[in-house]
């Protein structure tokens, strides 16, 4: 890494910067491209210069209107890609070599996951506490308003079914981890940390269990949670702060009730959004990055910052933002926080390992795997790669894919017809290898036919389970291209007479076209992914949304 | 005619005025020195000031990666040229474990302290913890021990908003210094104000893990623990162990905002407390020129005056951020040395 640097041929770079200025390489200013919103966004500055590609979690979507203006005033180009804070600390321990930057929710998962020394300059851009956020009328009913309020409380309301909640999942993201790790200090009635041994307790993984079926609806990233929220009809969300303030906003404005901001007094955690930079060895991007950090930290952008409901600087809310941090929804900034105390990375981690094999609600997948011809080749080789990172158990545990003990998994391989129908006899690795092998074996020809293989699916599975006891999903992994005899009228009129809610994700393969698979996402609420671009990141949000 | 010599006239400037920028350039180029740094000398390196001397009169730039002390001694040394660590325990292991450096050399000192806030220090001086003389305040470090070990909670000393136990946060001993000499001064209150050895470091361990076991996650960077205790308030982190140096700093950079913290937050030095040696490791030839570059006066003098570093300058404490921060000690008398590194590797291999 040793480098000589000769002013003379910075000079002639800067030079050379200055014609490519002049020959106007100008892109629409503040452009904005990217195919899903919600996952990636980039904001263009005026002219040519570094781009800074960040890696955050989703919560700061809302701030891209100053990251817009960020990109404009600096002269940076801001490529952002949203995921959630645990999936970032997995990023970073792998190098994190497509970004230049990580902005989790936590500095936690800066710490865990820098274990090559690539981060540095980190400062906290923000903080917001982890709370509750309660349907108002509901937090006067239970008595949470006024008063102080344990984890305790609030789980025997969970418990005796009181109040229905939903949080992101423990093992993608920042607020679900936080409030699952709460969950189980209340339940141990501990207060110091957490170790081994209290994992181990059967009691506590019972109750765990039970608290956790309870959940309504999950998501791999808080502002989706956010989003998913203000779509449905539920009583409470763990969420920051700073989201339910936006939620209420939004609420207020469609005339619904608020939420109300319960603090427990044992605590939940603190997210102190930590933006770091990760050096690649690149000064020119070092200095870009520096300037978008600069800007951020300012004293007017603090300001702006702070009117979007996060808590920055050293002197607390100011003034003449109270209005936005209102008292009639619970939002108490004087208050002191607690926080819990983290257990050691080792007990964490294990901690995150319970969750995904044991103690969340069990999921129900049915994968529809497409051997049509228009799969031969390299969109086949895609398809059967993807089952062997999530059917593969020692794949899928380095990406906290691994199946729960009581998940179910069925395959359903089709052209346009349906070819065979597999269940795993149970969720070990040998009966998921034996599942993987069949999809494996299978070799590819004839037309597609995309809806017979969902329906089949959803009647596989109403016929056989519970649903309720389960978190079910049908994933497509396709190119699209249906041609066979049957359509999405079919599908949607099925759908609606078995009275379904089950989401139809699709992941693509090959040469895939969207359109079909996108129209399925939307009738049911569920997304489109692009297996050849980010297979795990796909399979990892369609597990999150589970 | 006459363009045409002008225009060769032209032509020989540029040429002579290149090559004699070149030959200029030449004599005049930065070796860039890349290596591992503690956290809380970040400020230290990114010293526009520091940044000036080093490159005009050294020819060299600093490039680090941030590593705790400890952590940076088994860190990958591939294409790295120093170590800047913070004691000389991690001199000791790196002499333990890969061999003689190609140099070492004392930079600077700080000592250990507390950061906490107004109200939980009064609550302390109730206790008769925590003393006052000549506007400097003193944590009688037995005493503190003995609430720990004996599960005091805030509460129990008057303070009913915070949750929990009566604990000190600190980075974690095993990856980085400021934890690490934290539990070395620990070690040396629990064995009656004496310096732990191997033998007596192992008498003293089992109460050490049990007040370490009830810490949970710990930090691994002394500048990230601060930055967090000045902004996420009483709640998250009552009291840190951290640098002397580090509210040095933070008063010299940032004056508006340290006038506005200073109401709530408070240094107070434990007692006894232990020095942290700053050493600076060159792993080859190259890093060696980072020595006489860290020794040069005027970087000295800034480290002192911007970022808090004692060094042969600090005698002069009306200067530079010991000027705003009212509750610095002139001379720091009641110390414990560092344990031998055979009692510290016991006490790193033991939590």
């Amino acid at each position: 890494m040793r480098s000589e640097k000769r002013k003379g041929k910075a000079v002639f770079a800067l030079l050379l910067a200055g014609i490519l200025l002049l020959s106007g390489c100008s892109s629409p200013e503040g452009g904005q491209s990217g195919k899903d919103s919600s996952k990636q966004q980039s904001f263009t500055a005026f002219g040519s210069g570094e781009t800074i590609r960040i890696l955050s979690g989703s919560e700061n979507r809302e701030l891209e209107d100053i990251l817009k203006e960020c990109a404009k005033e600096t002269k940076v180009n801001i490529e952002i890609s949203y995921q959630g804070s645990v999936d970032i600390m997995r990023d970073l321990e792998e190098g994190a070599a497509d970004y230049d930057a990580v902005w989790p929710a936590s500095s936690l998962w800066i710490s865990m996951g820098d274990q090559q020394h690539l981060v540095k300059h980190t400062e906290s851009v923000s903080n917001t506490p982890v709370v509750f956020g309660i349907r108002k009328s509901l937090a006067q009913e239970l008595g949470f308003v006024g008063k102080e309020v344990s984890v305790k409380d609030l789980l025997a309301a969970i418990q005796e079914g009181k109040m229905s909640f939903c949080m992101t999942s423990a093992t993608q993201s920042n607020s679900g981890a936080s409030a699952y790790i709460g969950f189980l200090y209340a339940l141990l009635g501990k207060q110091d940390a957490i170790t081994s041994e209290d994992l181990d307790n059967p009691q506590l993984q019972q109750d765990m269990t039970r608290l956790l079926s309870g959940i309504e609806r999950s998501s791999g990233s808080s502002e989706w949670l956010m989003e998913m929220f203000l779509e449905g009809d539920y009583d409470a969300m763990v969420n920051y702060e700073c989201l339910i303030i936006s939620a209420n906003q939004s609420l207020e404005k469609e005339g619904k009730e608020p939420l109300y901001v319960v603090y427990p007094y044992d605590g939940l955690s603190i997210a102190d959004s930590p933006l770091g930079y990760v050096d690649h060895g690149k000064e020119k991007k070092e200095k870009a990055f520096l300037k978008i950090q600069d800007y951020l930290l300012s004293e007017s952008v603090q300001n702006q910052i702070q009117r979007t409901g996060r808590r920055t600087g050293y002197g607390g809310v100011k003034e003449e933002n109270k209005d936005i941090f209102n008292p009639d929804w619970g939002i108490d900034t004087d208050r002191t926080l607690s926080t819990i105390t983290m257990p050691s990375a080792e007990v964490l981690t294990q901690a995150l390992n319970l969750y995904q094999s044991k103690l969340r609600k069990p999921s129900l997948t049915a994968y529809c795997l497409d051997f049509s011809g228009s799969m031969i080749g390299e969109g086949n080789e895609q398809l059967v790669q993807a089952m062997a990172q999530v059917l593969l158990q020692e794949n899928a545990e380095k990406n906290f894919l691994q199946a729960g003990e009581r998940d179910v998994n069925l395959v359903i391989t089709f052209d346009d017809g349906i070819i065979h129908t597999y269940g795993a006899r149970d969720a070990s690795s040998a009966s998921l290898e034996e599942l993987y092998k069949a999809a494996e074996e299978e070799r590819p020809g004839g037309g597609t036919d995309i809806y017979l293989p969902a329906m089949e699916a959803l009647r596989e599975m109403k016929e056989n389970y519970d649903l309720t006891q389960y978190t079910p999903a049908v994933i497509l992994m396709t190119d699209g291209m249906s041609n066979g005899s049957t359509d999405i009228r079919d599908f949607q009129e099925f759908y609606r007479r078995e009275q379904m809610d089950v989401p139809v994700f699709s992941i693509m393969f090959g040469d895939a076209q969207e359109s079909q698979l996108e129209e399925l996402a939307e009738f049911t609420n569920a997304r489109v992914f692009d297996g050849r671009e980010d297979l795990i990141g796909a399979f990892r949000s369609v597990k999150g949304y589970n | 005619m006459k363009s045409k010599i002008a225009g060769v006239l032209v032509l020989i400037l540029v040429i002579l005025g290149g090559g004699g920028y070149y030959l200029y350039s030449q004599n005049n180029r930065t070796e860039v020195l890349r290596g591992y740094l503690g956290g809380e000398k970040t400020g230290l390196f990114e010293d526009e000031e520091v940044q000036e001397i080093l490159k005009k009169k050294y020819h060299i730039e600093f490039d680090y990666a941030k590593a705790g002390s400890l952590d940076m001694v088994t860190a990958d040394h591939k294409d790295m040229d120093y170590l800047f660590p913070s004691s000389q325990t991690a001199l000791a292991l790196y002499e333990d474990q890969i061999g003689d450096p190609v140099q070492d050399q004392i930079i600077f000192n700080t000592p250990i302290v507390l950061y906490t806030h107004q109200n939980i220090k009064d609550a302390f001086q109730k206790q008769g913890a925590v003393t006052e003389e000549n506007g400097v305040f003193y944590m009688d470090m037995e005493k503190l021990v003995q609430m720990i070990m004996a599960d005091t909670q805030w509460a129990d000393i008057g303070l009913k908003d915070l949750y929990g136990r009566i604990s000190v946060d600190t980075t974690d001993p095993v990856k980085s210094n400021s934890g690490n000499m934290f539990a070395a001064l620990l070690a040396s209150v629990l064995n009656g104000g004496e310096a732990v050895d191997e033998q007596t470091g192992e008498e003293v361990l089992p109460e050490l893990k049990e007040i370490y076991s009830r810490l949970g996650y710990m930090e691994s960077s002394s500048s990230d623990i601060f930055d967090q205790f000045l902004k996420m308030g009483i709640g998250a982190k009552p009291m840190i162990a951290g640098y002397e140096s580090q509210i040095l700093e933070f008063a010299a950079e940032n004056p508006e905002d340290y006038e506005q913290l200073k109401e709530d937050i408070v240094m107070i030095y434990p007692t006894p407390t232990v020095w942290s040696t700053h050493v600076y490791i060159a792993l080859d030839e190259q890093g060696k020129k980072g020595t006489e570059a860290l020794l040069d006066e005027d970087v000295q003098r800034l480290a002192w005056e911007k970022h808090g570093f004692r060094t042969s300058n600090y005698e002069t404490l009306e200067k530079g951020g010991g000027q705003a921060v009212e509750e610095l000690a002139g001379e720091i008398t009641r110390v414990v040395p560092v344990p031998d590194y055979p009692a510290m590797k016991r006490i790193i291999e033991g939590l």
